[in-house]
């Protein structure tokens, strides 16, 4: 399993405003939100559109990750982040998320990737909203043993932008042509769980 | 009645012979020449220091330090301003690395497990067929 | 000479006109000063200083009896705030000491007799009197160079006049003039 190693991290605090709510989409239960009370790091990020602009113009254009990271933000309207990491395995329960994945039901949201591995524990479920055929949003959400990660990423976001990432972040090249010969993990063809 | 009683004009013109124009002394003309020509040096030397001379006054001195004390104070004003901003742009930066970090690795995570699922099924096996009889 | 208006003139010239005019007009500068002051050392420094003010304002004067005027008119005050300055010695004009022998108009100690009642003027009026009778100027010219008004002028004229008149009758006898 892989896991983040936070090296950082403490408790950063938001660059928050009373608007940012308004844009995320991403709705956490009450319960959720009372994690950060158990977890031993918890990262909180919320950025709306001012703040990401403003944000981006001290991003270098001589690093290499951070230009990519520009050209992405460029059009972005929102990033919030929560991600909980706990000493201890059954911090949350399986409702925690469940409910989380809830909002996610409506018709411009699509799953595309629900993985469950019962062998480590470790769940990822990928959403993706869509206007006009063009991707408007993603949400992200990773529940592993000991660590709890919920992202929202808010705007006019290219699925292509979203593969140039891969590899800077880490994040895999999604492959936009379909794929001959090989199933598609179960979870893939709708929701599961 | 003297001679000028009688003629008043006598006495104008005893005053115009006793006030007529006596030549200036020998030499005067290059006097004033040479002391023109340090004049015109003293000038020029003048111009060039006039503005350094102008502290020579307590108060020019007074407001000139008055003044730049104001300026280092504005000035240190606005360069912390600008520290706090850069600062704060960075930490802002930094945030906003850290959670495009995050959701990358988090795809990366799901790729992961995409690819673990699928390694882990087996080979799907090609349909059996009805052997054909020969004729 | 016609006038020439000095304000055309490149600076190469103007230093050449300046020389040309300081020795055009020593004479009549030096004098007023040495007839005023009757101090030949004194009356040279304040000359000098008169050319010197002269070559300092020179590019703002238009013409040359623009600088006739110029010289008269600072020459004259310069001699006043000279001698309030020193506080050189007045003679009074009653304290004149009378001559031995009466003395002839052509007598060159009459002209120097002469000289001295007009320095024991008071400023104004020996001002006056220099400027009417060395320069020759008119009245209403020496009221614009003393900037004082026409029949004030006038005036100190008629009264300076008497009053010579009187020391000379008093102290010369009868001159034949």
């Amino acid at each position: 399993m892989s896991t983040i190693t936070r090296k950082l991290v403490p408790l950063i605090l938001l660059l928050a405003f009373p608007a940012i709510l308004r844009a995320q989409e991403l709705k956490l239960p009450p319960g959720v939100e009372k994690l950060a009370s158990k977890a031993k790091e918890t990262v909180e990020v919320n950025m709306d559109g001012p703040m990401l602009h403003w944000a981006s113009k001290f991003l270098s254009a001589e690093d290499p990750e951070e230009r990519k990271a520009a050209k992405l933000v460029a059009n972005l309207k929102g990033i919030y982040v929560r991600s909980y990491e706990f000493s201890d395995e059954g911090a949350y329960t399986a409702a925690d998320v469940a409910a989380v994945r809830a909002q996610f039901r409506s018709p411009e949201w699509s799953r595309v990737v629900g993985v469950r591995s019962e062998r480590d524990g470790d769940n990822v479920d990928i959403f993706f909203k869509l206007e006009n055929e063009k991707m408007a949003g993603i949400v992200i959400i990773s529940a592993e043993a000991k660590e709890l990660t919920f992202v929202n990423i808010v705007g006019p976001l290219e699925v292509e932008q979203l593969a140039d990432l891969g590899g800077e972040f880490g994040i895999p090249k999604l492959k936009t042509k379909p794929q001959s010969s090989k199933p598609m993990a179960k979870a893939d063809k709708g929701e599961q769980k | 009645m003297t001679e000028t009683n009688k003629n008043p004009n006598l006495l104008e013109d005893a005053l115009r012979k006793a006030l007529r124009p006596e030549e200036a002394p020998e030499g005067f003309a290059l006097k004033v020449l040479a002391r023109a020509q340090q004049q015109n040096s003293a000038a020029q030397e003048a111009q060039r220091t006039s503005w350094l001379s102008m502290f020579s006054q307590p108060f020019v001195r007074w407001a000139a330090l008055a003044a730049v004390s104001i300026c280092l104070v504005i000035g240190g004003v606005h360069y912390r301003n600008l520290q706090r901003q850069r600062a704060e742009g960075e930490a802002a930066k930094q945030q906003l690395m850290l959670a495009l970090r995050i959701a990358g690795s988090k795809l990366q995570l799901a790729k992961e497990k995409v690819n673990e699922i699928n390694t882990s099924r087996p080979e799907p096996q090609p349909q059996n067929r009805s052997p054909r009889s020969r004729s | 000479m016609p006038a020439r208006p000095l304000a055309d003139s490149a600076p190469d010239i103007a230093s050449a006109d300046f020389a040309d005019l300081v020795r055009r007009y020593q004479s009549m500068v030096f004098s007023i000063a040495q007839h005023f002051l009757t101090e030949t050392a004194a009356a040279e420094e304040l000359a000098q200083d008169v050319f010197l003010q002269l070559h300092a304002t020179l590019s703002t004067l238009k013409s040359e009896e623009h600088v006739k005027f110029w010289l008269r008119k600072v020459t004259a005050h310069r001699c006043i705030d000279y001698q309030r300055r020193r506080k050189l010695p007045q003679v009074s004009l009653d304290e004149a000491p009378e001559p031995m022998s009466p003395a002839q108009s052509s007598d060159p100690l009459v002209a120097r007799r002469l000289q001295q009642f007009v320095a024991s003027l008071p400023e104004k009026p020996r001002l006056i009197v220099i400027l009417r009778y060395q320069e020759d100027m008119l009245p209403e010219d020496i009221a614009t160079v003393l900037a004082m008004p026409v029949a004030t002028v006038k005036s100190h004229l008629q009264r300076s006049l008497a009053l010579l008149r009187d020391k000379v009758t008093r102290t010369m006898g009868e001159v034949t003039i």
